[in-house]
């Protein structure tokens, strides 16, 4: 009566290779199955359920193992056939391409016809971290030598399926914000920021859509290091591209959706991003997020299209152009039109980096005939000797003391020089000065001795 | 907790068995030297240039021509096998070819990570199983199982071959 359990296993023809294996495993869960403790616990309703979904779950599974055999077993035979048939193995591509030609094996023809789908065996989240501990002091007036706690970032990957992908940053920092030069938020205080939250849908080379908060494309570097502080050489961003919550001029983040791809072009490696998203808010005064994440002051959209260059003939080579355009509804003043253009020249190979970026935001108060532009650029480079990475970044942004949205930004510029130092595969130690020359005010000079990681 | 022992047993027993029996003789010969790059029976790609080898394996190609998912297999560290792929197509050593990985990831440009498993076996298997995959191993060990392309018109009995394994890697 027990043994009905086993009746799915059908009498077939085993293969040569199963001989052994079959017989030994029916008979080692036959021995188990009328061992005293087993068949005591056949005594209650409940037990005997737990055994037979065992037993079931256990038979699957050894059809699922035979199959395996099977397969292996004709892999085996498909192996040796051409080598006994005197073929080389460089001979193979012409054979496999005229038997894939005239019938695609039965299992790959079944993967082809199945629907996307979740597979919910897989464990599908992936976890990387980022952080970074610094040392900093500067002259700048009410700071203080302090160590300090950067961002620590949780950066989650998911493969849904072949064609869906979830990417996120979850981002723990310190305050205070410093939103359009207004400080919020409170001082030594943690609080987290979902800083990107992307569904990505892959369909092929040319086309990829992404869904959900995202880095803008304006430029190189705002989507070439995002969050980590690790994956950059210096120990911060440049001014220009500093983030929404710490007096950045840009939209950084944006709400909405993003395509991407590759354009037909040959050597020139042509590839497109193209956005359409809520923008920033421009409301003052400002004390909560800068990123529109759920309702957008206006319903005029941003748009943002950039197109960029990786020449096959240069290995590293990046050259790009951006244009941006939204419109800020500011409260008890006239909506103004921001523009920003950008254009970059960047060169990456591993022992060697050097980084061009320009861009002019212009923002037009509209119902005047007034305009304000504000150039900004930097340029950075390094060479990498060992684990020493020596860099030189200079930076510029010179904002009219009147301009609508950011008045506090005004002239910045100087150099920074630093040295990396690359302690081991995830581990960095850098140490930089800054020198910041300021319109009207005295310059800065700031020392970093900063930590950072990945984990 | 016996019976389980005896199942995970009898699954690692085929391949055991496999990589036994069905591992070609390593015959001392020029061919052996070189990396044939591997992709599924059903792949239509027969030729690639190098440099678009590259591109594939650097992850700035998502997909093949016949639309399936480009996945990419590696052998792990310390092979001779990969330590060819890392001179001749990455131009990396270990710790860049990490960091573009996770960079890539990281910015949204690489949609999948490199699958990394232990032996040539292991890579040819993988890639018979997976229509989208692209791997390598040494010439010696291809079989039919799985199609070698060409790089740059070239198979890697050819002479002008571009893809080799060093008899003696730089120190």
């Amino acid at each position: 009566m027990q043994f009905r359990t086993f009746a799915p296993i059908r009498p077939q023809r085993v293969p040569a290779g199963q001989t052994i294996v079959r017989p030994a495993l029916l008979l080692l869960l036959g021995v188990l199955w009328n061992t005293p403790p087993l068949r005591a616990q056949q005594v209650g309703n409940a037990s005997a359920d737990t055994d037979k979904q065992t037993i079931q779950t256990l038979l699957q599974r050894i059809e699922r193992l035979e199959a395996r055999v099977t397969q292996l077993e004709a892999a085996r035979q498909t192996s040796t056939q051409p080598q006994a048939a005197g073929v080389s193995p460089t001979q193979a591509p012409a054979l496999s391409t005229s038997s894939v030609e005239a019938e695609p094996r039965p299992e790959q023809e079944a993967e082809h016809t199945e629907p996307e789908r979740m597979d919910m065996s897989k464990t599908l989240l992936r976890m990387r971290g980022f952080g970074d501990i610094a040392f900093h002091g500067s002259n700048q007036a009410g700071s203080t030598t302090s160590f300090s706690l950067g961002q620590l970032n949780l950066f989650v990957t998911s493969d849904i399926s072949e064609k869906f992908k979830f990417l996120g940053e979850i981002v723990f920092e310190g305050g205070p914000d410093n939103i359009y030069g207004l400080t919020g938020g409170e001082i030594n205080k943690f609080s987290v920021d979902l800083e990107r939250y992307l569904l990505q849908y892959s369909h092929n080379d040319y086309f990829n859509l992404s869904v959900g908060r995202y880095h803008t494309a304006i430029g190189f570097y705002n989507t070439a290091y995002h969050h980590s502080t690790w994956f950059q050489t210096t120990t911060g961003r440049p001014l220009l591209f500093e983030f929404e919550d710490r007096g950045g001029l840009l939209p950084i983040h944006n709400v909405g959706v993003s395509a991407t791809g590759r354009i037909p072009s040959g050597f020139l490696g042509l590839h497109y991003i193209a956005e359409i998203g809520n923008g920033r808010s421009s409301r003052t005064p400002l004390v909560t997020e800068p990123v529109q994440n759920e309702i957008d002051e206006n319903t005029h959209k941003a748009f943002n299209l950039a197109l960029f260059a990786r020449p096959t003939a240069v290995q590293g080579l990046q050259l790009g152009f951006s244009a941006y355009r939204d419109r800020l509804t500011p409260l008890a003043s006239p909506s103004v039109g921001e523009t920003i253009l950008a254009a970059h020249a960047v060169y990456q190979v591993p022992n060697f980096e050097w980084l061009n970026e320009a861009l002019l935001i212009r923002h037009s108060p509209l119902g005047t005939a007034r305009v304000f532009d504000t150039p900004a650029f930097y340029t950075q480079l390094s060479k990498r000797f060992g684990s020493y990475r020596p860099y030189f970044r200079y930076q510029y942004i010179n904002a009219s003391s009147s301009e609508p949205i950011f008045p506090d930004v005004r002239l910045r510029a100087g150099p920074s020089v630093g040295l990396r130092y690359d302690a081991s595969e995830a581990v960095a130690l850098k140490l930089q000065y800054d020198y910041t020359a300021l319109r009207q005010q005295p310059a800065t000079n700031a020392l970093t001795l900063q930590l950072g990681f990945t984990f | 907790m016996i019976v389980a022992a005896a199942v995970l047993l009898l699954e690692v027993s085929p391949d055991a068995a496999v990589s036994a029996a069905g591992a070609p003789p390593q015959a001392e010969s020029a061919s052996e030297q070189s990396l044939a790059i591997i992709v599924n029976l059903s792949n239509p790609v027969d030729n690639l240039s190098l440099q678009d080898l590259r591109t594939v394996f650097l992850g700035e190609r998502s997909h093949w021509p016949n639309g399936r998912r480009i996945t990419l297999v590696m052998l792990e560290p310390g092979q001779p096998e990969r330590k060819a792929v890392l001179r001749t197509i990455y131009h990396m050593n270990e710790s860049d070819f990490s960091r573009h990985f996770l960079q890539g990831l990281f910015t949204g440009e690489v949609f999948v990570s490199p699958k990394t498993l232990a032996n040539p076996v292991g890579v040819r298997k993988f890639v018979f199983n997976v229509p989208g995959a692209i791997g390598y191993v040494r010439a010696a060990d291809v079989d039919g199982t799985v199609k070698v392309i060409r790089v740059d018109s070239h198979l890697p009995d050819d002479k002008d071959y571009s893809l080799r394994i060093q008899a003696h890697p730089a120190k």
